[in-house]
């Protein structure tokens, strides 16, 4: 196999990735920084031309956002309000230069617990599409994040696309992000919440934490809290405690487990105040 | 950048002769994107079949080089083709100093592989004066705006900025320190560069 490859269609990637052990490369924002100079050693396959891994479609089964798609790309796409966590998250994947180069696919596939992407994408229900020699398969994104840079990707495996069914684009969502400083950091905490508000009254909630825990979590205690209750109520309904069980945060040198812990619960509160904002307005 | 710094012979280029040779002995320190702290010091088998010829399409110039696989562009265009504008700031994608163009877009030569940018148009900073010396709009208002100090951020500033405009983000001064964001100054500039990219985008007319 040559040092270095870029397939220009997905059975030829699927051919290539049987071969030895060679590493995919998306935008190769992940791979280069937080691996050391052993991996070139194996051989590259470039997917950044792969077409099938490119686009958003609607389509029967719902929204589906092919892996390759940059976060530049995720930016400027018209998508409904229900994605709107997913795009602010998008905007803020490092600077510029990393969201034109970074892709979704390459978030997952990651699977940092300070991926951006993931709480997005876990209030909008999202399933992972993954093909290898032996077809195609889907896996909700939550199971599909086993651990700290842990799936459930085998190794001859691409990941195709990710794709929101329609029940999941109902209501409107928002993101917010807390790191050390504005800008190109981190998380050290992330949440996006999504809610689908009729007559007044919250139908649907779904809230995710990232960053809090090994891998970023749905919270369906606090989900339930929210049905009924008016959009404005919905911020001082949150409970820390309840928070902080669901969640068991890490310690690390970004932050302590207990200032994490209060910083979801305060970040929920404030993405759930600014979504009421929006019904009010 | 002058044109005797361009003719420069590659430091590098020896060294990698002498890593290729070495490559028959044995075992060969690992270079390339991870630094050359790495290089010393650690060991690993290396595929001598991984040298490349690649055609590097740089400020409209065509430049055959011979690449390994691992080499970022950032590296190609420094020590291989001897344009050394872009800068080495960190080389892990934090600091925006060797931010070049890639088909129009702004890229990071630090996490671009250089065979990942054979076929694509590359543009440094020493490809946006005219033939006659003319400063592009945007390097003049860096000037005129004293947007630098020590002026190691610049290149990548001034590519960066380039596209800002382009992209249409560079319509406040709030919205140029966001999407600004990814090019740090360390002699913190800002405010300087703010108001040249400002004043660089309404004479750009995008
Ligand atoms: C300066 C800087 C700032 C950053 N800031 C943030 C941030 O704020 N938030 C954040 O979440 N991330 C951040 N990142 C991390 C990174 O940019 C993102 O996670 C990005 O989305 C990764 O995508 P990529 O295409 O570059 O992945 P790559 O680096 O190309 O790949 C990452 C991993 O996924 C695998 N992979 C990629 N695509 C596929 C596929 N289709 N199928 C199977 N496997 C695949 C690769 O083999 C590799 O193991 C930052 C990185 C840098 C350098
Ligand atoms: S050297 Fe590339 S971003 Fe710092
Ligand atoms: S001018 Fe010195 S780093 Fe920006």
């Amino acid at each position: 196999m040559t040092p270095y490859s870029r397939p220009a269609s997905l059975p030829e990637t699927l051919f290539l990735l049987a071969q030895g052990q060679p590493l995919l490369l998306a935008g190769g924002t992940d791979v280069y920084p937080a691996t050391q100079a052993q991996w070139l050693t194996r051989p590259v396959i470039d997917i950044s031309a792969v077409p099938e891994l490119h686009g958003i479609t609607r389509g029967p089964d719902g929204l589906r956002i092919g892996a390759g798609t940059t976060w530049a790309a995720i930016a400027a796409a018209a998508l409904p309000p229900a994605c709107n966590a997913l795009q602010q998250a998008a905007q803020e994947v490092g600077g510029r230069q990393i969201q034109n180069a970074g892709t979704i696919g390459g978030n997952l596939c990651n699977a940092s617990p300070a991926a951006d992407g993931v709480p997005p994408l876990l209030v909008l229900d999202a399933v992972i599409e993954l093909a290898s020699p032996r077809g195609l398969r889907r896996v909700a994104l939550a199971d599909f994040l086993t651990g700290p840079r842990q799936t459930l990707r085998a190794a001859d495996e691409v990941m195709v696309a990710v794709i929101v069914p329609d029940a999941a684009l109902s209501g409107a969502s928002h993101f917010v992000k807390l790191g050390a400083r504005a800008y190109l950091v981190i998380s050290i905490a992330m949440v996006a919440v999504r809610l689908l508000v009729v007559a007044g009254r919250v139908q649907q909630a779904a809230l995710a934490v990232g960053a809090c825990s090994a891998v970023a979590r749905r919270l369906p205690g606090a989900e339930q809290a929210l049905l009924g209750l008016a959009p404005q109520e919905t911020a001082a309904a949150i409970d820390a405690a309840q928070v902080a069980a669901a969640l068991a945060p890490l310690d690390d040198l970004r932050a302590t487990a207990v200032y994490r812990a209060e910083a979801a619960a305060e970040l929920l509160r404030r993405a759930l105040a600014t979504l009421a904002q929006d019904h009010a307005g | 950048m002058s044109d005797s710094e361009r003719k420069t012979e590659p430091v590098s280029k020896r060294r990698r002769n002498f890593l290729i040779g070495s490559a028959m002995t044995g075992v060969v320190p690992v270079i390339g994107w991870a630094g050359q702290a790495q290089a010393t010091t650690q060991a690993a088998p290396v595929d001598a079949r991984a040298a490349l010829n690649v055609a590097l399409r740089v400020n409209g110039r065509l430049h055959q080089v011979q690449v390994d696989a691992r080499m970022t562009l950032l590296d190609a265009l420094r020590e291989e083709i001897g344009l050394t504008g872009a800068k080495k700031g960190c080389d892990h994608g934090q600091c925006g100093a060797c931010t070049v163009l890639v088909d129009g877009r702004r890229e990071l030569a630090c996490l671009t592989l250089a065979v990942a940018a054979q076929g694509r148009e590359v543009v440094t900073i020493e490809g946006l004066a005219a033939p006659d010396g003319t400063l592009h709009p945007m390097q003049e208002a860096f000037v005129a705006q004293d947007a630098f100090q020590c002026g190691y951020c610049t290149p990548g500033q001034i590519l960066s900025a380039i596209s800002c405009v382009h992209e249409g983000h560079a319509t406040s001064p709030d919205q140029v320190r966001e999407y600004m964001s990814g090019n740090l100054c360390r002699c913190a500039a800002y405010p300087n560069i703010v108001a040249a990219v400002l004043q660089a985008s309404q004479q750009m007319g995008d």
